[in-house]
């Protein structure tokens, strides 16, 4: 490993942005992530602990009333026969889009500041993945038969209906979620093995055992190279099949304001938005909390509000196309529709959608608020709030104003609806609180790969 | 599901030997030998295990070790019998499985209903079971035995005959059964000074008042609507709720019906009838009028002048407004074209001369004898009664010590003013028979629980005369007496069961006359029995009410009101969910959403939309209707075509007792009087500033310019030839199923619908479909497997209201099908579109894919566990159809065609190596139908029904453009206006929208 002079490094581009502190070494690198999770963690770190523990067991409550009670206790009724359900799983899995596609995307096209965020970003998909595969086995009439969407052998000689996109569907979430497990562990294991090496006693050897015998040999490292990127490779069109399913769950219908060709991909930009601004939802306090102002930069914070940006561009070119093709196909029931969405029962939260994922992330157009955490983080948090309520909005507004009019009907959550996504959420931040203390949260090894990039890794 | 077997099963056995009556105080029942048809009731009642339990037969338990003879297990039979509402019987047919009444039809054979029922009786079965019924007999509100009420009648028996009934009253409702009015003679000679009353809270005083100053004598005007060409309907729902309902709505249908494919039906189609209504507020008839006047009720009579005066009786013309005057010269060139081919009606709510008037008109049409015919009510066969208010002044003079009331629930219906429940208490000795305890029952010394039609003999007549055997299908579930055994007991009889009774009545009429030795006279009455038995009618008294009639004396008219247009009317009106109050504790009827609203569980004002603004108050704001101190509040809901500056309130809700009726909806009883029993003027009305959620399951009833229900003019109609061929199909990337022998379809025509709801309630019943409550209603959850949707269209000043049944498609091209993931909706090879429960696991992404939005989802155990009120007691599940599965929660379920039907017939086909022949599977909805309105039938079939109603010009598929190709399709809404008229276009403009719960 021989140290490259700084000046190439200028030389090679024209005035690359620094994303590594100017004098940071091998040593120093590691130590600014891994102190972050050995030192002690404050009261901060304790209350949201305590808080997202209550929220988790809030959750199970909701769980465990909804399973004992009925479906009736949320708000879903004969019109409405979807709501939060749905709405909150497609808005976790679209989350969960994300950080896989940061990873190997952000990898495959050799975007080096990936480096520092691309570890909590593939935790956030792995949770929001998981959660998101919680709510349709628990939307479903009888969860306890939920197995029979697998293709297994059975006396009834049945397989699933593979016309169906919710089989798709579920083939898609069970591939995305193992694909995205083995995707992190696969990134953790040469951190895993830097733990080990820094630690002493019970937790060697857990990080031991979790580092499979890493030694950090260059035969280690080419395959590891191979299998990561070939990975990638395959993560991507995962990522974007993925989420193009959960598109045809609608689009695969008659109804108006589903049955769109734009739905697949303009599903995935969704999910990519959405779980940008979860990223940086993220990173913001975990920049904060584990004092990683030095590896995760005003460079990082610019790079990500650009895609937040760009994100919104292509949602509120979907939204229009939407309004076009309803005024262009001359249907009158999608015509209508739009109408409803705009003047509507619900007008008020598509308004505030719109406000949330096109108009808020215009500000992002000035530098200075790229570069501003608290404004980025508001415009984030501004655009969860915007998917949100258009994954909410896209079942009940079809749903409540479909064809006939005689049966169009409206939609109110219960207490048991916002348990559940209350929950859900505090479960997150819970896995997400235990993630920060146990995992480094930032890749210790990619970041000693961008600091010899750099030239300053002696 | 056929109704042969119960001809051959009462004809085919022995004739009974007649029971001999000991004349010892022992109820007969508990004497008489055991005949067959007692063996066969207990029999199938020890076979209904769930029932054994909760009703041990009295005598004798006899296991199921031989099976009777003509008893299949899983067979349903079918019995005859009748019901009874408002004075008026019709004859109906009671399928029984294994000893359990589960289902009512039609009795093809009998006038009243010729196949079709109404709301009412389909809901009876349910009534049955009720679990809230009244089950003991009470004195005081303590359990008491009927031997002790026997005791304290007997009690006073000696002091009735001393004083020949001094004091003695007894209080019925309208009941027109001739053993009853028999009995009560009987009574009479013995009690001379006794005295009878009759109240009906939806009676026909106003009617017969009218009857008698044209004709000098109580009549009842027998409709016959099937013989008009124009019909002028003056407040007069006749196609509405009614004891008459079914009767009139076929009859009025069958001049309805506009088909252009001749193959169709049997010889050249009649002329479609045109149909004039002026009306308060918006009724099925209205609905269903071609010319229609919203206007006050007070306005009625200056209208009936009109036409009179127009058609050339010697009336002073009134003066009307332009509308008013428009209208009246419409109906006048109409009814004179018509002649004798015309009726005018006119409604109970008006006064008797106008009744008289139309009367008049009537006959001077020449229409009395062919569109309507006189008949001596069957509920006042001799003198009338006296009324209940004189019963009230009695009791305050002191005059009453002891009352009976059989049926009926005075304390909570009768007219305010009396305050009959503070006189009621007043009561020495007060006993009331009655089905449930209610408002009557807490204000009398004795309750004494009632049998359930289904329960009892009993006999009735139909309007024109036909008499009707009220036969048990089921020993009493509960404990319960007969009105005619009470009467008898009433008279120190209390050997005579009510079976004795009614045969002992019969055994007279027919024997009357009859040379024969007495032997003879036996023989002839047995197999006459028997046959009325079966047949459901007894023959030889259809139209032995009618009566003859002179010319109609013109009335004395007395000077009209003034228009008062700035004070409020209030008019009051009967309930098509619970009538007069007496269904309130029916799940099944409060959960009927009414026509033109859709509201369920609740009463609420019907207003004009112009008064709603004029109040600026919206759909379920709560209003205080206040009238000479008297101060109701009750939520309104707008109406279209409801007259400006009148409000329709309908009666029945605000039940003070009842496991279910308690607490539902608003009394409206406080504001009606003796002398205002159906309009009130001069009402202050004002806004409370509350506003309740309103129970309505329908979203918008604006049809937003969509092609949902077409609406034709005859002219048009008949302008366009019969298709030849079936339309294209549209174009689909899936594969067409192969055609097999059956191919089942549905055709409905909206012309005939009059949202009489009898299909709601009969699929409710055939297909176990739950009850949900008013809470899971307002939360949006409705099970009902069929719905009426209807939509407003027309003008704000003309506005028209069309009703659209709503079933599943059965779509060839099911959108639900494909979406579900573990093929729990399929596709059969007869073309149905089934729903596997079992494999269900509750995605509800089919529903999210149904553009008719026609599937339910149990989001609770509706009918498994997590029932509404009392509806998950055991005794109701005796109530459900065994052929059809019961639902548990989180799975889809929707209209099945009836496919239990299907199946049935398939079987007996094959049995017998043939094809199900048209006709042969008849659905639930299809049965009910009192305007037949529904067809059922073979698309394979070249020559069915439903292939010929599919080519008629004015066929058409809902929603086509979306290429589902529906099975269930439509013929479109047909009209009939004035020939000036008839070019105009309707509109499908929206009035009203919202009103979503």
């Amino acid at each position: 490993m021989s140290a490259v002079a700084a000046p190439l490094h200028v030389e090679a581009n024209a005035s690359p942005p620094r994303l590594l502190p100017p004098d940071a070494t091998y040593g120093e690198v590691t130590d600014i992530v891994a102190s972050g999770m050995e030192r002690r963690f404050g009261r901060v770190w304790w209350i949201a602990l305590g808080v997202s523990l209550v929220g988790t067991i809030v959750m199970l409550a909701s769980i465990w009333t909804l399973l004992s009670e009925g479906i009736g206790v949320w708000g879903n009724n004969a019109i409405a026969v979807w709501g939060f359900d749905v709405g909150n799983y497609v808005w976790w899995i679209g989350i969960g889009n994300a950080g896989t596609l940061i990873s190997s995307m952000l990898l495959l096209t050799r975007q080096r500041w990936r480096a520092a965020i691309n570890r909590y970003a593939e935790a956030m998909t792995l949770f929001a993945a998981a959660l998101a595969g919680l709510y349709p086995l628990l939307h479903l009439g009888r969860p306890w038969y939920a197995y029979w969407l697998a293709p297994y052998p059975n006396t009834m000689d049945l397989w699933p209906q593979w016309r169906s996109p919710l089989v798709w569907d579920m083939v898609a979430i069970a591939s995305y979620l193992i694909f995205s497990a083995l995707f992190w562990y696969t990134g953790l294991i040469p951190d895993f093995a830097t733990l080990r090496d820094r630690s002493r006693g019970f937790r060697q050897v857990v990080y031991g055992v979790l580092a499979l015998g890493w030694q950090g040999s260059s035969r280690q490292w080419k395959h590891y190279k191979s299998f990561y990127t070939a990975m990638a490779a395959l993560g991507v069109p995962l990522v974007v099949s993925l989420h193009s399913v959960v598109g045809l769950d609608y689009a695969a219908t008659l109804m108006p304001g589903w049955q769109e060709t734009i739905f697949p991909p303009y599903f995935v930009v969704g999910a990519m938005f959405s779980g940008f601004a979860m990223v940086v939802t993220l990173t913001v306090p975990i920049r904060w909390g584990l004092g990683l102002q030095r590896v995760i930069t005003a460079e990082h914070l610019d790079a990500m509000g650009k895609f937040i940006l760009f994100g919104a561009l292509v949602m509120g070119l979907s939204y229009a196309l939407e309004w076009f093709n309803a005024w262009y196909g001359g249907n009158d029931v999608e015509r209508d529709l739009v109408l409803f969405q705009f003047t509507g029962a619900h007008a008020w939260l598509y308004w505030t959608m719109l406000a949330c994922n096109c108009a808020v992330p215009q500000l992002l157009w000035w530098p200075a608020a790229r570069r501003s955490a608290a404004l980025l983080l508001a415009t984030s948090v501004a655009v969860n709030i915007g998917m949100w309520l258009e994954r909410l909005l896209i079942n009940i507004d079809t749903l409540t104003h479909g064809h006939l009019p005689a049966r169009w009907g409206f939609y109110v959550p219960t207490v048991w609806d916002w348990t559940l996504f209350g929950g859900s959420l505090s479960l997150f931040t819970l896995l997400f609180l235990l993630f920060t203390r146990f995992v480094p949260a930032v890749s210790i090894h990619e970041l000693r790969e961008l600091a010899r990039q750099e030239g300053a890794a002696r | 599901m056929d109704w042969q077997p119960r001809a051959a099963f009462v004809g085919g056995g022995e004739p009974q030997p007649a029971i001999e009556r000991p004349d010892e105080f022992v109820p007969a029942a508990r004497t008489a030998p055991l005949d067959r048809r007692t063996l066969l009731k207990l029999l199938g009642l020890s076979a209904a295990i769930p029932l054994a339990a909760c009703a041990p037969p009295a005598e004798e338990i006899v296991p199921y070790v031989e099976m009777p003879q003509g008893l299949l297990p899983s067979v349903p039979r079918a019995y005859a019998t009748a019901f009874e509402l408002g004075g008026i019987g019709t004859g109906v047919l009671a399928t029984s499985h294994e000893g359990r009444p589960t289902k009512i039809e039609g009795n093809p054979d009998h006038p009243g209903s010729r196949g079709g029922t109404d709301a009412f009786a389909q809901g009876s079965i349910l009534s049955l079971y009720d679990p809230g019924r009244a089950s003991l007999v009470r004195h005081r509100g303590q359990i008491a035995s009927i031997d002790a009420f026997h005791a304290a009648v007997a009690e006073r028996q000696s002091e009735w005959l001393a004083t020949g009934g001094e004091g003695l009253r007894v209080l019925t409702g309208a009941t027109a059964s001739p053993t009853f009015h028999r009995l009560k003679q009987a009574l009479q000679n013995r009690f001379p000074k006794m005295g009878w009353h009759a109240y009906e809270p939806l009676g026909a005083e106003n009617a017969r008042g009218g009857a008698a100053l044209a004709f000098g004598r109580r009549l009842q005007a027998v409709l016959e609507p099937g013989e008009a060409r124009v019909i002028v309907s003056l407040d007069a729902d006749f196609v509405g709720p009614g004891p008459e309902q079914a009767r009139l709505a076929r009859g009025f249908a069958r001049r309805r019906i506009v088909r252009r494919a001749a193959e169709a039906g049997a010889g050249e189609p009649l002329p479609m009838a045109r149909l004039h209504v002026a009306e308060p507020t918006m009724t099925a008839t209205g609905a269903s009028a071609d010319e229609r006047l919203g206007v006050r009720r007070s306005r009625i009579d200056a209208v009936a002048r009109a036409i009179a005066a127009g058609l050339g009786l010697p009336v002073e013309a009134p003066a009307l407004a332009p509308r008013e005057a428009a209208f009246a010269a419409a109906a006048v060139r109409d009814l004179r074209a018509a002649g004798p081919r015309a009726l005018i009606t006119v409604g109970e709510a008006q006064p008797p001369h106008v009744h008289a008037l139309a009367l008049a008109v009537n006959g001077h049409l020449g229409a009395i004898g062919t569109t309507l015919r006189l008949a001596v009510p069957g509920d006042e066969p001799r003198a009338p009664a006296a009324s209940i208010a004189d019963l009230a002044a009695d009791i305050r003079r002191g005059a009453v010590s002891a009352l009976l009331i059989l049926g009926g629930n005075p304390a909570y219906d009768a007219p305010a003013d009396l305050d009959f429940e503070a006189a009621l208490r007043s009561i020495r000795f007060s006993a009331r028979l009655g089905l449930y305890e209610d408002e009557t029952s807490d204000a009398c010394l004795w309750h004494v629980p009632q049998l359930h039609p289904l329960e009892e003999w009993s006999d009735t007549i139909a309007a024109d005369g036909t008499a009707a055997v009220v036969q048990p299908l089921v020993t009493p579930l509960f404990e319960g007496h007969s009105p005619l055994a009470i009467l008898a007991a009433l008279g120190g009889r209390l050997d005579i069961a009510a079976y004795d009774a009614v045969r002992e009545h019969w055994r007279f009429r027919l024997g009357e006359g009859g040379a024969a030795p007495a032997g003879a006279v036996d023989e002839r009455f047995e197999a006459a029995w028997r046959q009325a038995l079966s047949e459901g009618v007894i023959s030889g008294t259809a139209g032995t009410a009618l009566v003859a009639v002179g010319a109609a004396t013109l009335p004395v008219l007395p000077p009209l009101p003034g228009a008062d247009t700035a004070a409020m009317e209030i008019t009051f009106h009967p309930d098509p969910s619970v009538w007069d109050g007496r269904f309130a504790n029916n799940a099944w009827l409060q959960e009927t959403p009414k026509p033109v609203t859709g509201l369920v569980w609740g009463n609420a004002a019907s207003i004009a939309p112009g008064d709603q603004r004029r109040l600026g108050i919206a759909d379920g704001d709560e209003i205080a209707v206040e009238v000479d101190g008297t101060r109701i509040v009750i939520p309104q809901i707008a109406v279209p075509g409801q007259a400006e500056g009148s409000i329709a309130l309908t009666l029945g809700y605000g039940r003070r007792a009842g496991s279910i009726a308690r607490g539902v909806g608003t009394d409206v009883t406080p504001l009606r009087r003796s002398d205002r029993l159906w309009q009130v003027s001069g009402a202050t009305v004002g806004p409370t500033g509350v506003t309740v959620e309103l129970a309505v399951p329908q979203g918008s009833h604006a049809m937003e310019g969509r092609d949902i229900v077409r609406t034709r003019t005859v002219a048009q109609v008949e302008a366009e030839p019969p298709r030849k061929a079936a339309p294209r199909k549209p174009a689909t990337l899936y594969p067409e199923y192969p055609a097999g022998p059956y191919e089942w379809a549905m055709v409905i025509d909206q012309t005939l619908c009059i949202a009489c709801n009898a299909c709601v309630v009969a699929c409710q019943a055939e297909n176990n479909v739950p009850v949900v409550g008013p809470e899971e209603i307002r939360r949006g959850r409705d099970m009902h497997w069929l719905r009426i949707d209807s939509y407003f269209a027309g003008s704000q000043e003309a506005p028209r209201v069309v009703s659209q049944p709503v079933p599943c498609m059965h779509c060839e091209k099911a959108p639900c099908e494909p979406m579900c993931p573990v093929e729990a909706s399929v596709h059969d090879s007869e073309g149905l579109n089934v729903q596997v429960y079992n494999r269900c696991i509750g995605t509800r992404d089919c529903q999210s894919n149904c553009p008719y939005k026609v599937r339910r989802f149990n989001y609770f155990g509706y009918a498994n566990g997590q029932e509404f009120a009392d509806l998950g007691e055991p005794i109701l599940h005796a109530a459900r159809n065994p052929d059809v599965t019961v639902r548990s929660r989180g799975v889809m379920e929707k209209c099945t065609y009836c496919v239990q039907r299907i199946s049935g017939a398939r079987r007996a086909a094959e049995r017998e190596h043939r094809t199900i022949a048209d006709g042969e599977v008849i659905t639930a909805c299809s049965q009910a139908c009192p305007t037949e309105a529904i067809r059922f039938g073979n698309r394979s079939d070249q020559a069915s029904e439903v292939n010929a109603l599919r080519r008629e010009p004015h066929h058409y598929a809902l929603l086509e453009e979306l290429g589902t190709r529906p099975r269930t399709t439509y013929l479109a809404r047909v009209e009939n206006p004035a020939a000036v008229e008839a070019g105009a276009a309707h509109p499908d403009a929206a009035p009203k929208a919202g009103g979503a719960g």
